[in-house]
């Protein structure tokens, strides 16, 4: 009596990872759109209505972030605890690892957030109180710690397992008839994206004494058995779209005006790949006027551009979209780990690694003497500053379309070096976060308070913890 | 007395005649009316035969079921659908004609053969007019405790519209009808008294013939798809409420609060409407009536559109150029108008032959009519037969009717049979079984899709500019890759308007049975047993095609949902009255209920499509994708209903009423299924005892307290399951936490009410005064999305609505000459209050527009419109920046949008055959969000766009100076297209929000009925003609189309105070023939 002909009352573990890793990247990439390319201007939109790229970001942005990453929260804990009960290392692994990575972009967008009471409505509680950033990121520390543990003796994916695994199982189950041999290379995989996930928080939280950046970072380089990390493109943890239904981007139904009607690429996006001559251009935008130009972001109200170049209508359904975190990302970390002596190494050796897989990823090939033009070449005598701005601005183009990513770092860093136009609001100040959803205050109201009082004002510019 | 506004039903009284509680519905009126004329003879008489005709005496019309009785109150025979009658009697008797609401006519006869025109008065005090209540149960109106509307045949029949409840409007106070204008099946919600559903579940039951629809045939089947830039477009597939045959229908008996329909228990809490078919009437040979309509429809109000400047995006009002030409580069594509005036100048446009650029300068000129073109007039032929007779053992009526449909927008339309059956078959004296059945197939190779959308008709209308020919885009191929590439000679994010209509197709098949079967067993003259059976099933094969290169779908699509609904109702009731201490009256009816629901809807989705032009799932580029889904519910329930009067002229009902919901039990336990509630009405007819000033010929006080409770018509809401998704063998925690102690929501009513009739009843006043109170609703009461889910399901809130109906019936003239006019009107006021959410929360959004949210905050009503706004100095004023309108961060409360006040005034002349009826109603005090207007206003399409073009303007408002004051704004914007924008972009609600008043001219018809002199010389027993036209004039400042609407949501529900891309309303024009044989 009463019972769902419609759902199910049981879900293997295998089952909730795919629905709800395409949801999260899928919904990245539409708010890297809207938000982040706007901040960080990849594009400046022709729509005078919109003024993210004046730093105006109205309290409503922030609830459809909010909400889907601790949707999907509640999905890969619940594999975990699924996976936890039938004793699979491999799928407790893969929840955590998920879990770290979007616990971290919710923490790096608000701030201070539900954490250790998050996503147990289930169990009652429908009032998370917030945890302190602090707290949040040693923790997802241990829970990387915990997974790389796990994978160290990893679970056998079997062959049905490997076929629905979205990040790396279907690919490599097609690609080797050992199916043994299959399974150890997707688990090892897993491994290389924990670590590397590692990396990239480390180094976000490395102004922090507390957090011990400096001395991990050294570790997990130092330890490549215990701690493996990618090591070519290929390993990156990418979702592929495809153009099958549901296993497609987030802007597969949108027209071509949706995607990129009101969106001119900005003077500074174009120009820098201009002066390298970057062959990437082709995959990301279209000529104007036979050549890549972009238009100025922050123009004042009512001076309104016209759109030059545009985003690439492929883009729409490029596979590498779905891009979570990539080899040459990790490269720019180990890059900036070194030049700030926190690991060993050249710093030099990482950066060119990054700017030439950084190319090679989107299927073009290094330009001969790429890395010898004096914009691109890297001076080691150079200060750390411009090290960063060299580092940070390659970065930028490699984390196209990653989340917030580009914004997270540029917060955390000042670079690369964005100019600002005479439009800008805010103080002329980039938004150090996203406030909370308007609605937490009053489905949440005691806890809010109770977070803004500790963390600091609920408004655009409070800092987090790791820029503090 | 009035003959469109009353609440009164031409029905026989009861053989018993005092008898209150005697007729049971499902026993046919008439068969009980004749049930003793055939004993009646007395064979040692000397018997004559007389037959004869029954006319009001006021405007000449046919009565149907007028009682013929002799001095005895021996019922002798009725009168036929046509008003005759033929009856065989001893010579010499005496008989009267009766008929409730007029005075007796009494005639003896001597001879044989006699045939009579009887022309009945209606009487000033009609005090024993018959209704429709819960259940069917009709019942004396002065008994009842609370308030019921009536709306005849006549009513419904006098202005046609294919949805007949659009009739309603304006008939019935307290009544909202909220209107999805979707096209030809237009599909209405009907709102009794205000919403009271925080899940916007506040409809109506509706229940035809007995059997409760609304949730099986009834409800409406959305396509997933929502009315602003979805994946795909909703289209309004209509339901079965809107495909009944509004000239099967004998009346529909409006219940409006849970006093009324207490007895249907947990789904009455909405108020109900009972719609009684029509019946065959005891008659001699069999009665033909053959019923013609025809009508058209036109376009009736436009957007006030400006034909001063062309094409051109901001900045381009020096040139034009369509393509880069010698003159500049290209400005074709824009779908602004915000470019060069036309001013006699010429420019290389568009070449209509070359399909390019013209060779030469062309004169640059606006096509004023480009929109208008477009459409055409819409058409409806009607037509129906219906045979009906009857004896005394038993009646039987049969009609087929066919409705063929062309809408406004060409290729767009349906058909539509309906076959009626009712009989009923006296076995015995004591015995009689009864069915009504009706069949529909509802047709349509294409209904249009509807929203702001690509494949929206009125998308790419509002993308229309001034110097664009609609007879540009007809050949909608481009040459030579017919069904491959559109043509789109401008824009290319608006799909051709005519591959729309003839590529892009939403049809659907549509096949419904509702009907019922009873049997009743009369024990005893004063006990007996009705048991029933009624089904109500519909199954609808719908499917949706897109074609190569259409924007959403650019390699094609098809679609297909197969929708299955069934509902089975059994019930019994079993009823005894009689009286006692010679002046008290009773009777009690006990009646139980057993129902099942069950929906199947299952999807098949071919999203790619290998070749063009090849619709079948075989031509799938990938795998189909299958969207299954299947619910099924019941409700068991036993209720009671006693009644007591007191001298026929105090009155009392009780109800007790249980039910076990299903939807209340987890897959483990049934603990809390059951609930019960009861109410009570009192009736006093204080004129019958009281002695009145001469002026009051009538005082009728009422009241009645009611508790309804509900379990909700959503089932699997009380265990914990994840859902499936798309993806292979995958499957998602649910958004929603499930709760295993739901419990019944709970509804409380008053209502005091009023019956006055004044100067020989030629003035009556009817006014109920209501406040109903729903506690416990199960909603998805939200959370903070941390906590891992969007909502849970609880039993929370508390939603009032009080308000006033008022209905005044009159007769100012009527003159010996024949002539008479009545008029007729009502008046509604509504006050919603949300009292309490659940514990913390202080906001429910009930839907999202476009742009904001129409929620119900604690403190405020259901339906209010929240959305960001201008900023405003503190003084109240717009504050500019540079020379534009700046938009505020907070949302603010913009209005509400429902509107609280409602009223309707009509009026009825006759003269001899002529009559002459009109209907004016209107609403005030609600507001809408209208996205039309936004997007025109943005893009410079109305005329309010064109001051300061070419000079500049400066806006009316303040500008922040440095030190935090403000100062008068003299800024000139020169951007003229700017400016507009900045103050009608859709992200400013309140700049797009407009008062939804109208007052519209909403029937009106003329009637020439042939005499009876004239019929009897050609051969038929009734001919009318009648000429009528609907929703003829609006007086409304809305700036879009229409003030009245809903949008259908992807659910297929339909929301009011987003206007989403709404089609042009229309004025209807029609011809009626009813002729009887």
């Amino acid at each position: 009596m009463n019972t769902d002909p419609n759902r199910s009352t049981a879900a293997l573990p295998e089952a909730l990872l795919t629905p709800a890793l395409w949801d999260v990247v899928t919904r990245n990439n539409n708010r890297a759109l809207r938000l982040t390319n706007e901040l960080m201007q990849v594009h400046v939109t022709t729509s005078d209505g919109d003024e993210i790229h004046r730093y105006v970001v109205r309290p409503n942005e922030s609830d459809y972030m909010w909400t889907n990453w601790y949707l999907q929260l509640t999905n890969f804990k619940d594999m975990y605890n699924q996976a936890e009960a039938l004793n699979n290392n491999t799928y407790m692994a893969m929840g955590l690892i998920c879990e770290v990575y979007v616990t971290s972009l919710i923490t790096d967008t608000f701030g201070d957030v539900p954490y250790s009471e998050a996503t147990q409505g289930k169990e009652g509680i429908y009032q998370p109180k917030f945890d302190k950033q602090q707290d949040i990121y040693l923790d997802l520390f241990r829970k990387l710690e915990q997974a790389n543990t796990l994978l160290s003796t990893p679970t056998a994916l079997t062959e049905v397992q490997m076929a629905v695994e979205p990040l790396f199982g279907k690919d490599i189950n097609n690609a080797n008839t050992n199916k043994t041999l299959a399974s150890t290379l997707t688990t090892t995989a897993w491994r290389k994206f924990c670590n590397s996930l590692y990396l990239r928080l480390l180094l976000r939280v490395s102004a922090r004494a507390e957090a011990n950046s400096a001395s991990k970072m050294a570790e997990i380089v130092s330890n490549p058995t215990k701690y493996p990390i990618f090591s070519n493109n290929a390993e990156s943890a990418i979702i592929k779209y495809t153009t099958v239904v549901p296993y497609v981007s987030a802007f597969y139904n949108y027209r071509v005006f949706d995607f990129s009607g009101n969106n001119g690429i900005s003077v500074f996006f174009a120009n820098n790949l201009n002066t390298w001559g970057d062959p990437r251009r082709a995959n990301w935008m279209t000529l104007y006027e036979g050549a890549y130009s972009g238009i100025p972001s922050g123009y004042s109200r009512g001076q309104v551009p016209e759109r030059e170049s545009a985003y690439n209508s492929a883009l729409m359904n490029d596979p590498m979209l779905g891009n979570i975190i990539n080899y040459p990302e990790v490269q720019f970390i180990l890059a900036e780990a070194s030049a700030k002596g926190y690991i060993g190494g050249d710093a030099k050796t990482f950066y060119e690694n990054g700017v030439n897989s950084a190319i090679t990823i989107w299927g073009q090939t290094v330009p001969i003497n790429y890395l010898t033009n004096p914009a691109l070449a890297w001076n080691s005598g150079a200060t750390l500053d411009a090290m960063m701005e060299k580092i940070h601005l390659q970065k930028y183009y490699t984390m196209f379309f990653t989340d917030f990513q580009q914004w997270f770092e540029y917060r955390r860093t000042g670079h690369p070096n964005l100019p600002k136009g005479p439009g800008v609001e805010n103080g002329g100040n980039m938004p150090s976060r996203l406030r909370y959803p308007v609605n937490v205050q009053s489905l949440n109201g005691a806890n809010y308070s109770a977070a803004v009082a500790a963390f600091g004002p609920d408004d655009l510019n409070t800092k987090m913890w790791w820029n503090k | 007395m009035n003959k469109i506004f009353t609440q009164r039903i031409k029905a026989v009284r009861c053989a018993t005649g005092l008898a209150l509680f005697v007729c049971l519905s499902q026993v046919p009126q008439t068969s009980l009316a004749i049930s003793t004329a055939a004993l009646y003879q007395q064979p040692l008489q000397e018997s004559v035969t007389v037959s004869g005709v029954v006319l009001d005496d006021a405007d000449g019309q046919f009565l149907p079921g007028a009682t013929i009785i002799d001095a005895q109150r021996k019922v002798l025979g009725a009168t036929s659908g046509t008003g005759t009658f033929s009856i065989k009697i001893p010579k010499g008797t005496s008989i009267t004609i009766t008929m409730i609401g007029y005075a007796p006519v009494t005639r003896t006869i001597n001879t044989d053969g006699e045939k009579l025109t009887l022309r009945l008065k209606a009487t000033e005090n009609a005090l024993s007019e018959v209704v429709v209540t819960a259940l069917g149960i009709k019942r004396e109106e002065k008994s009842l405790g609370y308030a019921v509307s009536t709306v005849t045949n006549k009513e419904l029949t006098n202005a046609m519209s294919n949805n007949w409840t659009n009739a309603l409007t304006g008939k019935v106070a307290g009544l909202n009808l909220v209107k999805s204008g979707g096209g030809p099946a237009g599909t209405n919600k009907i709102i009794l008294r205000g919403e009271n559903s925080l899940d916007g579940n506040s409809e109506a039951l509706v229940v035809i013939d007995g059997v409760i629809t609304s949730s099986s045939s009834g409800r409406n089947t959305g396509t997933g798809s929502g009315a602003y830039l979805s994946g795909d477009s909703p289209a309004d597939f209509g339901n079965g409420l809107s495909d009944i045959n509004p000239d099967d229908i004998e009346n529909v008996s409006v219940l409006k609060g849970p006093a009324a329909t207490a007895l249907y228990g947990s789904r009455g809490g909405n108020g109900a409407i009972i719609i009684t078919t029509k019946s065959g009437t005891s008659r001699k040979g069999i009665g033909v009536t053959i019923n013609s309509n025809t009508s058209v429809d036109m376009i009736s109000r436009w957007p006030d559109y400006q034909n001063e400047f062309g094409q051109g995006d901001q900045g381009q009002d020096l040139y034009y150029s369509y393509l880069t030409t010698a003159d500049g580069a290209s400005t074709r594509s824009t779908s602004s108008a915000w470019g060069p005036k036309f001013d006699g100048q010429s420019y290389f446009q568009y070449d209509p032959l070359t399909r390019t650029t013209s060779a030469t300068r062309l004169p640059w000129l606006a096509y004023p009519d480009n929109r208008k073109d477009f459409f055409q007039t819409g058409n409806t032929f009607l037509n129906s037969i219906s045979l009906d007779g009857g004896s005394d053992k038993g009646n039987a009526r049969l009609s087929i009717t066919n409705l063929q449909n062309n809408w406004i927008i060409p290729n767009t339309g349906y058909t539509r049979n309906t076959v009626a059956l009712s009989v009923s078959s006296k076995l015995t004296d004591k015995l009689v079984i009864s069915s009504k059945v009706n069949y529909t197939n509802k047709k349509s190779d294409n209904l249009p899709s509807t929203g702001y959308n690509n494949q929206s008709i009125m998308y790419f209308i509002r993308g229309m500019v001034p110097n664009m020919d609609i007879n540009w885009f007809k050949d909608y191929w481009l040459p030579g890759q017919e069904g491959i590439a559109q043509s789109r000679p401008f824009s290319s994010l608006l799909d051709n308007p005519y591959l729309i209509a003839n590529e892009m197709l939403n049809s659907s098949d549509r096949n419904q049975v509702t009907g019922n079967v009873s049997a009743t067993y009369n024990f005893l003259k004063n006990l007996s047993l009705m048991v029933r059976s009624s089904v109500d099933l519909s199954y609808e094969t719908r499917a949706q095609q897109r074609p190569f290169s259409s924007n959403k779908f650019a390699t094609g699509m098809y679609r297909s949902q197969n929708i299955y609904n069934q509902e089975i109702n059994n019930d019994f009731l079993l009823k005894y009255d009689n009286k006692f201490l010679d002046k008290f009256e009773y009777s009690v009816t006990l009646g139980g209920n057993n129902m099942v629901n069950r929906y199947i809807r299952d999807e098949l989705r071919a999203d790619q499509l290998l070749y063009p032009d090849i619709y079948t799932f075989a031509n799938s580029r990938n795998p189909v994708v299958a969207i299954p889904n299947r619910s099924k519910y019941s409700v068991n329930s036993f209720y009671a209903l006693g009644s007591l009067s007191y001298d026929n002229f105090l009155y009392m009902d009780l109800t007790a009423r249980n039910d076990w919901a299903s939807t209340l039990a987890t897959p483990t336990s049934s603990d809390n299924i059951s609930f019960f509630y009861p109410s009570i009405a009192l009736s006093a007819v204080l004129s019958e005892k009281i002695k009145m000033p001469d002026f009051v010929s009538f005082l009728k006080l009422r009241a009645s307290l009611a508790g309804v409770g509900s379990g909700s018509t959503i089932p699997y809401r009380t265990a914990y399951a994840y859902d499936p998704t798309l993806f292979q063998s995958s499957l998602s925690n649910p958004g929603f936490i499930a709760n295993s102690g739901l419990k019944p929501l709970r509804t409380t009513s008053k209502e005091f009410g009023l019956d006055v009739r004044f100067f020989k009843s030629r003035l009556n006043l009817d006014v109920s005064y209501y406040k109903s109170n729903t506690y416990d609703q199960i909603i998805n009461s939200p959370l903070d999305p941390a906590s891992g889910y969007s909502s849970v399901v609880i039993n929370a809130g508390e939603i009032q609505n009080s308000g006033l109906e008022l209905q005044l019936t009159g007769k100012p003239l009527q003159n010996a000459k024949g002539f008479s006019m009545d008029v007729f009107g009502t008046f509604s006021l509504n006050r919603n209050k949300v009292i309490e959410l659940e514990g913390d929360l202080t906001t429910y959004i009930m839907s999202t527009g476009p742009r904001g949210t129409v929620e119900a905050r604690v403190g405020g009503s259901m339906g209010d419109l929240y959305g960001l706004g201008y900023e405003r100095s503190p003084d109240g004023q717009i504050v500019y920046q540079d020379g534009y309108a700046k938009l505020g961060t907070n949302t603010q409360y913009l209005g509400n949008t429902t509107s609280p006040y409602k009223g309707s005034l009509g009026a009825n002349f006759r003269y001899k055959a002529f009559s002459l009826n009109v209907l004016f109603d209107g609403q005030f005090g609600g507001v809408a969000y209208s996205l039309t207007h936004s997007v025109l206003a943005e893009e410079g399409k109305l005329t309010k766009t064109l001051p300061g073009r070419y000079n500049g303007i400066i806006g009316d408002g303040v500008v922040l100076n440095a030190d935090g004051s403000y100062s008068p704004n003299t800024v000139v914007a020169a951007n003229t297209a700017n400016y507009y924008k900045s103050h009608f972009v859709r992200d400013n609600v309140e700049s797009n929000t407009f008062s939804t008043n109208y007052i519209k001219f909403r029937e009106a018809r003329v009637d020439f009925s042939l005499t009876p002199k004239m019929l009897s010389k050609i051969g038929v027993q009734r001919a009318t003609i009648g000429v009528y036209g609907r929703d003829l004039l609006i007086f409304t400042d809305w700036p879009s189309f229409d003030p009245e609407f809903g949008t259908i949501g992807a659910g297929g529900e339909i929301a009011a105070g987003f206007e989403v891309g709404q089609f042009p309303p229309t004025r209807t024009f029609g011809l009626n023939l009813t002729i009887g044989i």
